[in-house]
């Protein structure tokens, strides 16, 4: 008996490591068997015709799982830095202005927006009778009391920076906020729009402490939102249930259940069990999800995401002093090549800092296209020459540079390859080196530098202001790690960061990108797209680059819909 | 035995010290901070110096350790950098419970499953079982445990829809014993296969040894049956040895399960130990080190104690 049954464990793993090797990249298991024991809210069968009668009214009820592989930290939009926080939050909270999918503002709790002549003292109108979690309502000293924390002294949490422009902000009656600047600020509509927080819980707490507050932070944050928090199982899950007193009404679905999956190949299991249903797939992932959808297992919105990927030179070492050699390696690199193989055609090649998205973006740029000769071509005129090995010198120089990226990011490991064998076609010798992400920042952060070059990503704001990563205030503490500094581009930021015009900012900000794609300090390499799995049967959802839970007080299930 | 016990105890104490400045030291050494995760061209870099200054990561590192082991000497293991004014015991308390309950249960199944085939094994010496047995274990050995879960979920969770792809019990359920141990299934048999294969190659060879001993052959010739020797006078020495290895497995509770736990979604230690390493939480880092470090010395000691109990050859 026992000799048996140790037999069907062999024979299990063997055929398994058959199975695995045969499958390739399908051994992400396709849904084909219809079982009637999926788990609840979900069941895999085949998809039914679609129903003519189908609901286009949404209904209320159901409870949607999203997943996702980092764990929260705390739900207090003003001291939290994680992507996993910040979703939360945005289920708890809410605030005065909002973006919509085209990154412009607009109106959210607040009824209006009045800016002065000067623009310096905007009045905000607060709608009547919102309502925070706890029934009580929420008013201008709410506002006040929020927006006043980052001005503290005592404030130690990592947002002051979008509201350093602030000079003081004043409750003029119950509803009515007016916060004068000390300059004008293109970019307030942040520091305004921010997620209003409840004086009536947190105003005895000192600031200096409200960043370790647990009893708010951890245990039970109370905001305006479309959700309430429920509870929080560390590592397993985060519950939001539904606010019946929603201002804009309540939300559709009854529940939000965040569940946490540190694994990423775990996360696309449970993705295909329907233990998950709603999660943005990483790029690698995507060609499975594709296939799963043609099956009709789930449906996949994706677009443009709002960052692009980068190949950075440290422009503190002389082999990337010259414009025209940083020029030449853009020549040298396939950068097509690397969005259809390396990305499978996920993304868009891209030139300059802003993302097509954008209202100031403009493609009217200094391009470099791939062509190897002219890259041979141009460095030749800047002094590189072929040695006796083939490599590039100049001086006695060679051409070699060790460049630097984060391990776990296929991408950018794939990328790094690419970047390696193109460069040695001109006699560069490039060498790979992949990095623990900690390690590789501490590298590359300041004081340090220590790197030649570095394969990045920069994830873009809603607003295009470019100067927390171009400006030369930036190099000695800031993001502009390679050390670019130009004064015409400098002075176009400042100027571009003092005016409220949006044609004459647009303007500006179009002519500073010219400036970085003519100067090159770094190549630019593609825009990729974000990609939403979700539920067949799930409606009302509405694509935006930078929020993945977009409006999703109006997301609902079709129940018609078979899934 | 008494005396020699609070000896190896007393021992342990400059031990469990140098283990912390040495820890301290290492994690102090590698590079990147709690802030260096911070990278944001929205954060500037005068929050992330107040945020510094105000946990005193810019002091020397000999003050920031004496600040640490004075706290710790008092119980407090201090709070999280990242985590904000989270205890981090508090965290730690949180996840211990599930990583004793993945442990014990793992650790169960692979002695119930490695003794029996190891002494078999012996016993058959080069038959088709034994054979069978060994190329289990080394393929049990030699496969990775990530793969085994992935595949063991594609199967189990995903195809047959049997059990849960992870996670330590069903979403929005009543508790339940039996929905627990439906979540245990899964984990519970990966980290089991890598223990499995080693005990019963450890039990076999230890096994093979005894039985060539002049004593059995005596047990043999007293008329005694077969099995009655095998695990009367036999089983009995031959696990001495194992039992070592049970002391040695220990520590392991802490940094031994991780990833298992990435993959089944199963908060425990190890996750957390993983978790706060990535994003240089000190504290929290710390905190596990000593634990472990204090397990490796327990495990140890219980090892050797447990080794005289077994044999009563050994004196203290």
């Amino acid at each position: 008996m026992k000799q048996k049954s140790l037999l069907l464990i062999v024979l299990t793993l063997v055929l398994s490591l058959f199975l695995a090797a045969c499958s390739g990249s399908n051994n992400a298991g396709t849904n084909t068997n219809n079982t009637n024991n999926a788990p609840a809210g979900e069941n895999n069968e085949e998809p039914a015709e679609e129903d003519e009668e189908a609901t286009t009214e949404p209904v209320q009820g159901g409870d949607l799982v999203i997943g996702s592989t980092g764990s929260p930290t705390m739900f207090n939009p003003l001291y939290s830095a994680d992507t996993a926080s910040s979703a939360i939050e945005g289920f708890i909270f809410d605030g005065l202005l909002t973006s919509d999918t085209a990154f412009e503002t607009q109106l959210n709790m607040a009824e209006s927006w009045d800016i002065s002549e000067d623009d310096l003292v905007h009045t905000l109108k607060i709608k009547d009778g919102i309502k925070f979690h706890d029934g009580e309502t929420l008013n201008a000293d709410d506002v006040v009391f929020t927006l006043s924390i980052p001005l503290s002294e005592d404030y130690d949490g990592p947002r002051a920076g979008y509201f350093e422009k602030i000079e003081s902000v004043e409750k003029v009656d119950d509803l009515t906020v007016k916060v004068t600047l000390n300059a004008v600020d293109p970019t307030i509509h942040i520091a305004l729009g921010y997620p209003i927080l409840p004086e009536h819980v947190l105003g005895e707490v000192p600031v200096a402490e409200l960043g370790e507050y647990t009893e708010f932070n951890t245990k039970n944050p109370i905001g305006a939102g479309p959700f309430k928090f429920e509870s929080w199982e560390d590592g397993q899950f985060v519950k939001v249930v539904a606010n019946d007193d929603y201002w804009n009404g309540r939300p559709y679905l009854d529940s939000l259940t965040y569940r946490i999956i540190p694994d990423a190949d775990a996360l696309m299991t449970a993705l295909a069990a329907g233990d998950i249903h709603y999660y943005t797939v990483p790029a690698t992932d995507i060609a499975t999800v594709k296939e799963w959808e043609a099956n009709g297992q789930l449906k996949v919105e994706s677009g443009l995401a709002l960052s692009y990927t980068y190949l950075g030179y440290n422009l503190r070492n002389p082999l990337f002093e010259d414009k025209k050699v940083r020029q030449a390696l853009t020549h040298a690199l396939d950068r097509e090549l690397i969005v259809e193989s390396v990305m499978n055609g996920d993304g868009e090649v891209a030139d300059v800092p802003e993302s097509p998205l954008s209202w100031a973006y403009d493609e009217d740029v200094p391009r470099f296209e791939y062509d190897v000769e002219k890259a041979k071509a141009m460095l030749e005129e800047a002094g590189w020459t072929p040695g006796a090995d083939g490599t590039l010198e100049k001086d006695g120089q060679k051409f070699e540079f060790t460049l630097k990226t984060n391990q776990g990011n296929k991408v950018r490991e794939d990328i790094a390859v690419v970047v390696q064998e193109q460069f040695a076609e001109l006699g560069i010798k490039v060498t790979p080196d992949i990095m623990e992400w900690s390690a590789f920042l501490a590298d590359i952060d300041p004081p340090k530098w220590n790197f030649d070059a570095i394969i990045l990503g920069w994830a873009l704001s809603t607003d295009p202001d470019p100067s927390g990563i171009f400006h030369s205030k930036e190099i000695e503490e800031g993001l502009n790690f390679v050390g670019w500094s130009n004064p015409d581009a400098d002075k176009l930021m400042d100027e571009a960061n003092l005016t409220m015009d949006r044609d004459e900012r647009a303007a500006k900000i179009q002519e500073i990108n010219r400036i970085i794609a003519e100067e090159q300090p770094y190549t630019f390499l593609y825009y990729p797209n974000a990609h939403h799995a979700m539920p067949t049967n799930l409606e009302g959802t509405e694509f935006h680059a930078r929020d993945e839970f977009y409006k999703i007080n109006e997301w609902w299930l079709n129940p018609n819909t078979e899934n | 035995m008494i005396s020699y016990i609070i000896r190896r105890s007393l021992m342990a104490i400059p031990l469990l010290f140098g283990i912390t400045v040495l820890s301290f030291a290492i994690i102090q050494m590698a590079p990147g901070g709690p802030t260096s995760l911070m990278m944001d061209p929205n954060i500037s870099s005068e929050d992330m110096k107040k945020y510094e200054e105000r946990y005193g990561l810019n002091d020397p590192i000999h003050e920031q350790y004496f600040t640490w082991v004075s706290n710790m000497a008092t119980g407090d293991f201090g709070e999280s950098l990242i985590r904000r004014g989270v205890p981090v015991s508090e965290m730690i308390m949180n996840r211990l419970p599930n990583t004793l309950l993945l442990m014990i249960v793992s650790t169960v199944l692979a002695v119930i499953v490695a003794i029996p085939f190891g002494v078999i094994s012996a016993r058959k010496q080069y038959s088709l079982t034994d054979y069978t047995v060994t190329v289990t274990s080394f393929l049990g050995l030699a496969t990775p445990n990530f793969w085994i879960g992935l595949v063991l979920i594609m199967v189990f969770a995903v195809q047959l829809q049997w059990l849960p792809t992870g996670g330590v019990a069903t979403l929005n359920a009543e508790f339940s014993i039996l929905d627990r141990i439906h979540h245990l299934i899964l984990p519970a048999f990966v980290l089991a296969t890598a223990d499995m294969a080693g005990l019963t190659r450890y039990t076999r060879s230890s096994m093979l040894e005894v039985l060539k001993q002049d004593y059995m052959r005596t047990a043999r010739a007293k008329g005694l049956k077969e099995n009655k020797v095998t695990y009367k006078h036999g089983l009995r020495n031959g696990l001495i040895p194992v039992i070592t290895i049970f002391g040695l497995m220990l520590p392991g509770f802490i940094g031994g399960s991780v990833i298992v736990e990435k993959i089944f979604a199963w908060p425990g230690i190890g996750l957390l130990f993983f978790d706060s390493a990535f994003q240089r939480d000190y504290p929290v880092i710390m905190a596990l080190t000593v634990i472990s470090a204090v397990f490796v010395v327990i495990g140890n000691l219980v090892a050797d104690i447990l080794y005289a109990i077994f044999d009563p050859r050994i004196e203290y």
